[in-house]
């Protein structure tokens, strides 16, 4: 998938988390779920388990440690995808 | 160091289902897990439990300069209802909850603050996040040159790079250890003396 489907796709997904409109509408690659997005933390679980169904994937507990931004979500999907 | 986290109940019923597939495995260890199922009221439980985890990762993000998530890594212990502690790689912190009927407020300690430090709760008027971060950042300012005796105006909170907030007398950094959490109408933060 191209990256900016999955962009478009993770954008998706997030979007009822978010707390903060404007970081939402400048997302980027470098963009933080928390800092920016201020995303609730236990919210960030329902972003990950969003993520499994969209993708039809499985996060393990090593890459959902490392989840915190955009480019790694990228990254462990892209990875997840490759590897099925 | 000092922590602490603040659930509003009645927010966290909306913004997150605890019994969605997947939702306990992800947060709690199978002996957490045990504390939600056995419990009278499972979904209190799982918001107290939260609360110990969030209140001990703040205080030890304060020391350790890398976040990360993986909440079973934050293994809850509880020795009362309103007592625990909270074990992150070997660093160990006591846990005192406050369980009322709107929120769940914890603070997470090292040892050596046990009875050292001050914390108050408030609720808010408006539901703005903005507003919010900037009451609370008063309320613990205001706090602090109580205790300093500075002039408020002199102090000011500054988040580094991991988002951790940090306190400046002008430009100098202070190593208090404080705490700040705020969720749907409530807020609260917490000193270290």
């Amino acid at each position: 998938m191209e990256k900016e489907v999955l962009i478009t796709a993770l954008k998706k997904i997030v979007k009822p988390y978010i707390q903060d409109e404007e970081a939402f509408e400048n997302l980027s690659e470098n963009t933080d779920f928390i800092k920016d997005l201020k995303i609730n933390s236990a919210n960030l679980v329902d972003v990950i388990l969003d993520v499994e169904d969209e993708f039809d994937i499985i996060v393990d507990n090593e890459s959902m440690e490392k989840m915190l931004t955009v480019k790694a979500a990228l990254e462990i999907i892209e990875t997840k995808l490759s590897e099925k | 160091m000092i922590g602490n986290d603040l659930v509003d109940l009645k927010l966290a019923a909306k913004q997150s289902n605890w019994q969605r597939k997947g939702f306990l495995d992800k947060l709690f260890t199978p002996d957490e897990q045990g504390y939600i199922l056995n419990s009278d009221n499972p979904f209190e439980t799982v918001w107290l439990l939260w609360s110990m985890k969030e209140s001990a990762y703040k205080a030890y993000l304060q020391t350790h300069n890398e976040r990360f998530f993986a909440p079973k890594k934050l293994e809850c212990n509880l020795i009362s209802k309103n007592r625990g502690t909270v074990l992150i790689n070997n660093v160990l912190f006591v846990t005192e909850s406050e369980i009322g009927e709107a929120f769940i407020y914890t603070v997470a300690f090292t040892k050596n603050h046990e009875n050292k430090f001050l914390t108050d709760c408030f609720r808010f008027e408006h539901l703005d996040f903005k507003n919010q971060q900037s009451q609370t950042y008063h309320k613990v300012l205001t706090a602090f040159a109580n205790q300093l005796k500075f002039p408020v105006a002199q102090l000011k909170i500054e988040k580094n790079n991991q988002g951790v907030p940090q306190l400046f007398w002008g430009e100098m950094l202070l190593e208090n250890s404080f705490s700040l959490t705020h969720h749907g109408n409530f807020g609260a933060f917490t000193i270290a003396f």
